[in-house]
């Protein structure tokens, strides 16, 4: 009974917005007839400041062009925002579209009833407009559970008037680990400055996880039960982080804020990381230096490289009906590429869309603006970041946390410290699968 | 047995008899006014005490749709096989213990100081008691930057001085002080306020007797100001130590995230990870129930032990 009044409601409202949800274009050109009582959809996320402006200034749009649908945004601080959701869930207070932190969606596919984006596959067609790697993270066998949205890869940010100071081409910035090291010790050596940073982010875990996988190796298995990074490649990924701050002294043991700040106040030459901190970092360091932008530092010379994604997606909570039609309808809007490349060009998140340069818009934003075309370049390498599974996850995470602040204290080597937090890890964890 | 007042004796010399309607209605009568309280008291405290109680016994993750696993004690046993509770548990007990000089007897010096300065103490009672009135996530991102060591306040200060200031965050010992000296500083003015409020009840006739005799100050610090402050004193232990171990709570999240080396984390902070940030509500629930149990047997340590010890007199 209860199917078939949901089925009712579904079909009803289908066939009000049946061509308008197929794709995000048509949504868009064609508003529907104005309902008495709009359906409201919550959209929780954590944008701030001039992004929340440019989020909230497309939910209007979007809006506008659908005056059958009222979007609620929910806001939540970034660290806060899967406890505000998970809080919500597990309240029962309307949730239709989350925004989820990547290394948190096995949790949040294995314990939310989130729904799957492509279950009706001719309301999934904007699934195609994005890059199919993006949407590996929320991928499960054939379903698709979670959309990029606030997707960032981590970037070598450089003040290039402290490269000039120390007699290095500022056009010509380091490609490789080897090249960023030499080129620390040069400006150290002739400014006094710092060389570089890298970002750890919460419980150091997606710096690891970052310098493993760009070395190779493989952080966490599928599932994210298992830690897998003592493989040769995860050492030596490993071990360079400890060369950096114990061996060669180029890299100062402070927090990501404290790294920003010193970067952004020209105390320190590189800092590495995520392509949605370029606004903000083009906006603090105008006028004080000129700012480069540049890729990840390839592991060595010939090696690809490889950059998790850091930041977040978007998943879907709405049960079947009017309100699952109207997320649907939305995330098809903020799906369609030049939707999707305005959010990027006004947020710095990374563009999301195959292909973005063929919007006329976004071309002339990059031609105009060539800090971003590093980041746009190096889409091609972004690989799903790594997720961790529950039982045990706390635990593991503290592991990797006082394992970097083992090797940074010069305790011993990767080769040593690694095998060993790799097996307590995967005790705290239970893996059995390895 | 309390004197039943002249007045309301009877000639025969005994109390009047209660009229039997009235008698009636007393016994339902004082709960009745004590019901609202106590519904609220049975809502937001006992109650949710309760339920965590229970979801301490089960496997959880807050799910609505997935069923509770009845755990058992299982909860407790793995908790008391992490490493990190062991040190979560090992950092609170320093937490507490720290309290004790930093935030109960430091704020003592400073109370009499202001108070011996009269009215002249008020500005210096506005200025201890600004920390307090700011923010500690504001305090905590400030302090981020001041102590930044890539050319932060602290060390730019330092070289002016010839001073090489390290990373305090960077080693256990100096992130935890760092942790504790922040939070010292935060709730001293508030400590010293109700130390002044226990002092103002000191009468000037004491102090003059006193004075009469030719006592100094320190034995009228000794003999007379102690003495009568140390209903406050008990009253500021009991309050700081509980409160100390969530009052780090901002700070360590800010600042440290527990490290290094799980050097600053507490109870408090990881139940807050393991129920926020991993969602084992059941691990989370025996975290709290454990810190129930701690600071209950700190409480009652107090009113047995200690409280023998407080003159509650002029």
């Amino acid at each position: 009974m209860s199917f078939q009044i949901h089925l009712r409601k579904l079909l009803s409202a289908s066939a009000l917005s049946l061509g308008l949800s197929a794709t995000s274009a048509a949504s868009a050109a064609t508003p529907p007839a104005t309902p008495a009582t709009p359906t409201t959809i919550t959209f929780y996320h954590y944008q701030t400041g001039k992004n929340y402006e440019s989020f909230r200034r497309l939910l209007n749009e979007f809006e506008q062009r659908n005056a059958d649908v009222r979007v609620r945004d929910i806001f939540a601080q970034s660290e806060q925002i899967t406890a505000e959701l998970q809080a919500a869930l597990a309240s029962g207070r309307q949730v239709d579209i989350g925004t989820v932190i990547g290394k948190n969606i096995i949790h949040f596919l294995n314990n939310t009833p989130a729904v799957a984006l492509n279950a009706e596959p001719a309301k999934a067609k904007f699934l195609d407009q994005y890059l199919p790697v993006f949407l590996d993270l929320g991928r499960v066998g054939n379903k698709v559970y979670a959309v990029p949205h606030a997707y960032g890869t981590p970037m070598i940010y450089f003040n290039k008037d402290l490269f000039r100071k120390a007699g290095l081409n500022p056009e010509q910035p380091p490609r490789t680990w080897d090249e960023m090291i030499q080129a620390s010790l040069v400006i150290t050596q002739k400014t006094g400055v710092m060389g570089m940073g890298h970002l750890r982010a919460a419980m150091r875990d997606y710096g690891a996880m970052l310098m493993v996988t760009n070395a190779g190796g493989q952080y966490l298995s599928g599932d994210g039960r298992c830690a897998l990074f003592d493989s040769p490649q995860g050492v030596a990924g490993i071990q360079l982080w400890q060369d950096l701050v114990v061996k060669y002294k180029v890299m100062p043991l402070a927090e990501d804020r404290q790294m920003q700040a010193a970067f952004n106040a020209g105390r320190l030459a590189m800092y590495i990381t995520s392509s949605a901190s370029l606004g903000g970092t083009v906006a603090d360091t105008t006028g004080k230096f000129e700012l480069g932008v540049a890729n990840y530092p390839l592991f060595k010379d010939g090696m690809k490289r490889k950059t998790p994604n850091s930041g977040a997606a978007l998943m879907m909570y709405s049960p079947a009906g009017e309100r699952r039609n109207a997320a649907l309808r939305l995330l098809a809007y903020l799906a369609d590429r030049k939707i999707a490349n305005r959010w990027s060009r006004e947020s710095g998140y990374m563009p999301l869309s195959k292909d973005p340069l063929a919007d006329p818009d976004m071309a002339r934003y990059v031609k105009g603006f060539p800090l971003v075309q590093p980041v746009i370049a190096q889409m091609a390498d972004t690989v799903p970041t790594a997720t961790w599974g529950e039982k045990g996850a706390l635990e593991a995470q503290t592991i990797v946390s006082n394992l970097m602040d083992a090797l940074w204290a010069n305790q011993g080597p990767a080769t040593r410290l690694v095998p060993e937090a790799v097996a307590r890890m995967n005790a705290a964890m239970a893996c059995s699968k390895r | 047995m309390a004197a039943v007042p002249h007045s309301v004796l009877t000639a025969a010399g005994a109390p009047p008899a209660v009229p039997l309607a009235a008698r009636r209605r007393l016994p339902g009568a004082p709960y009745a006014y004590l019901a609202p309280l106590l519904v609220l008291l049975g809502l937001f405290t006992f109650w949710p005490l309760l339920h965590t109680v229970w979801l301490s016994l089960v496997r959880w993750n807050l799910n609505p749709d997935v069923a509770m696993q009845f755990e058992g004690l299982g909860n407790y046993r793995r908790l008391f096989e992490s490493t990190l509770f062991n040190d979560a548990a090992r950092n609170t007990a320093w937490y507490v213990l720290a309290a004790i000089p930093l935030k109960v007897l430091l704020p003592i010096p400073f109370a009499v100081g202001v108070w011996s300065l009269g009215r002249a103490g008020q500005v210096y009672r506005t200025i201890l008691f600004l920390p307090t009135l700011i923010s500690f996530v504001v305090m905590a991102v400030v302090f981020l930057w001041i102590l930044n060591p890539i050319g932060g306040l602290a060390v730019q200060a330092g070289a002016a001085v010839g001073l090489v200031v390290g990373n305090p965050l960077g080693a256990p010992a100096s992130a935890f002080w760092t942790i504790m000296g922040l939070a010292t500083w935060k709730i001293l003015g508030f400590n010293v306020l109700l130390y002044l409020a226990g002092l103002a009840r000191i009468g000037n006739d004491h102090i003059l007797a006193m004075r009469l005799d030719g006592a100094n100050d320190w034995q009228m610090l000794r003999h007379l100001i102690w003495p009568l402050l140390t209903p406050t004193t008990f009253f500021v232990l009991v309050t700081t130590t509980i409160f100390a171990i969530q009052q780090v709570f901002t700070p360590i999240d800010i600042l440290t995230h527990g490290g290094p080396f799980n050097a600053t984390t507490n109870l408090f902070y990881m139940v807050y990870q393991y129920t926020f940030r991993t969602f084992d509500v059941g691990l989370g629930a025996a975290g709290t129930v454990l810190i129930l149990v701690l600071l209950g047997g700190i409480t009652a340590f107090k009113l047995r032990v200690l409280d023998r010890y407080v003159h509650y007199q002029q």
